[in-house]
């Protein structure tokens, strides 16, 4: 899970106050973001934005902890958190989602499995053999 | 058998006693070899070469960062092991591989802690610990996916191997000379008189991990590699993992 604190013998990638990233942004290992990045955002491991960052991307992570500004879809294998502070702007899909008071959210927001969809599917399948036969 | 690369500012008088020192206790030790000793008349990368044809099994060389800087480039092309018995002024890089000055490296050598690591290459050329820009007026493309702007013009950027040398407000985790990654790193300067005395925060770093990048700028900008040659932009950056096999000390700071 995302700490807080304490968790500079995990980070690999920092991206500071003074520096604006604008592209693909993949990276291997935890991501903390205190800066601009713009385009895309992606990782396998965790992913911190700070309070002062500003992602103007699609971002997509194992876990999120957000306390700034996202402007673009979430899309988080595990877990994400909102903070009092954050502020997202587009559709979000988790395992699990917390949300502080105070925490601005606009967009569509999806959590948990998506067991109903698997099922629709398995629907169609039987029908599109069933319907052969019929014929 | 060990090849002995003694660098050319060793013959100044002052040295004769270390090096005696270092000579003495290399045999006690029983690694002793053939000495060579560099000069601006003598082709480093001949003699290197000539002697690992020869059969030399170890380099060693006896100076200081520039010394081994210059030699990491025709090394690098071998599959020898490199060592290092720092001596003189400059030897950060020795003190990053836990080396100790002078005559204390000897048992370094002879305890023949061996480790491959990563080299980077910048247009051709090999370096060792890092590069440093000097004007961060610059546009950094990694990986041909992203571009890395500066957003203030006051600020210091190095791509490092190791954690930077002599840099106290530098991080101690991230910079891994074995993790097959380069590091970008990035602190904004203090130029305010009130702020002189404050150290930067951590947060207001950044270190970024590449394989491979571009760093562009409108005008000419020197980028400095190890602290010893100077090239100008544009330039490619690139790691070359797992390239150079070097004898490293119990205290490394990797």
């Amino acid at each position: 899970m995302l700490k807080r604190e304490g968790t500079s013998n995990e980070i690999e990638t920092v991206i500071g106050p003074s520096v604006h990233v604008e592209g693909d942004f993949v990276a291997v290992g935890d991501i903390v973001i205190e800066g601009t990045v713009s385009g895309k955002l992606r990782t396998e491991n965790n992913l911190r934005i700070g309070e002062n960052a500003k992602i103007f991307a699609n971002v997509s992570a194992a876990n999120i902890l957000i306390a700034g500004e996202v402007q673009g879809n979430i899309k988080v294998k595990d877990s994400l958190e909102l903070t009092g502070s954050a502020r997202v702007f587009g559709d979000i899909k988790a395992n699990t989602l917390t949300i502080a008071p105070g925490a601005i959210l606009h967009g569509r927001c999806q959590s948990g499995e998506e067991k109903k969809s698997k099922l629709e599917k398995i629907d169609d399948k039987e029908k599109k053999l069933v319907e052969p036969l019929e014929k | 058998m060990y090849l002995y690369l003694y660098d050319s500012f060793l013959n100044n008088k002052k040295f004769t006693q270390a090096l005696a020192k270092i000579e003495t206790r290399l045999t006690d030790l029983g690694i002793g070899g053939k000495i060579c000793r560099l000069s601006p008349l003598r082709n480093m990368e001949e003699l290197i070469n000539d002697e690992v044809k020869a059969g030399v099994k170890t380099i060693v060389v006896v100076g200081n960062d520039k010394t081994l800087s210059q030699i990491v480039n025709v090394a690098a092309k071998h599959e020898v092991p490199m060592g290092l018995i720092p001596l003189g002024p400059e030897n950060q890089i020795a003190q990053a591989l836990g080396i100790p000055q002078g005559e204390a490296a000897c048992e370094i050598i002879a305890a023949r802690i061996i480790k491959k690591i990563d080299l980077g290459r910048i247009n051709n050329l090999y370096f060792l610990s890092g590069v440093k820009i000097s004007d961060s007026d610059v546009t950094i493309e990694c990986e041909d996916l992203y571009r890395i702007t500066p957003k203030f013009k006051n600020a210091k950027i190095s791509i490092c191997n190791f954690k930077p040398l002599n840099d106290i407000t530098a991080p101690k985790c991230g910079f891994d000379p074995e993790d097959g990654f380069l590091e970008i790193f990035i602190q904004p300067l203090t130029t305010h008189v009130f702020n002189f005395f404050r150290r930067h925060q951590p947060s207001d770093q950044s270190i970024i991990p590449f394989k491979r990048l571009t760093i562009r700028s409108k005008g000419s900008v020197p980028i400095i590699t190890d602290g010893q040659k100077v090239l100008k932009t544009p330039v490619k950056i690139e790691i070359v993992p797992k390239k150079l096999r070097i004898i490293v000390g119990k205290h490394r700071n990797f």
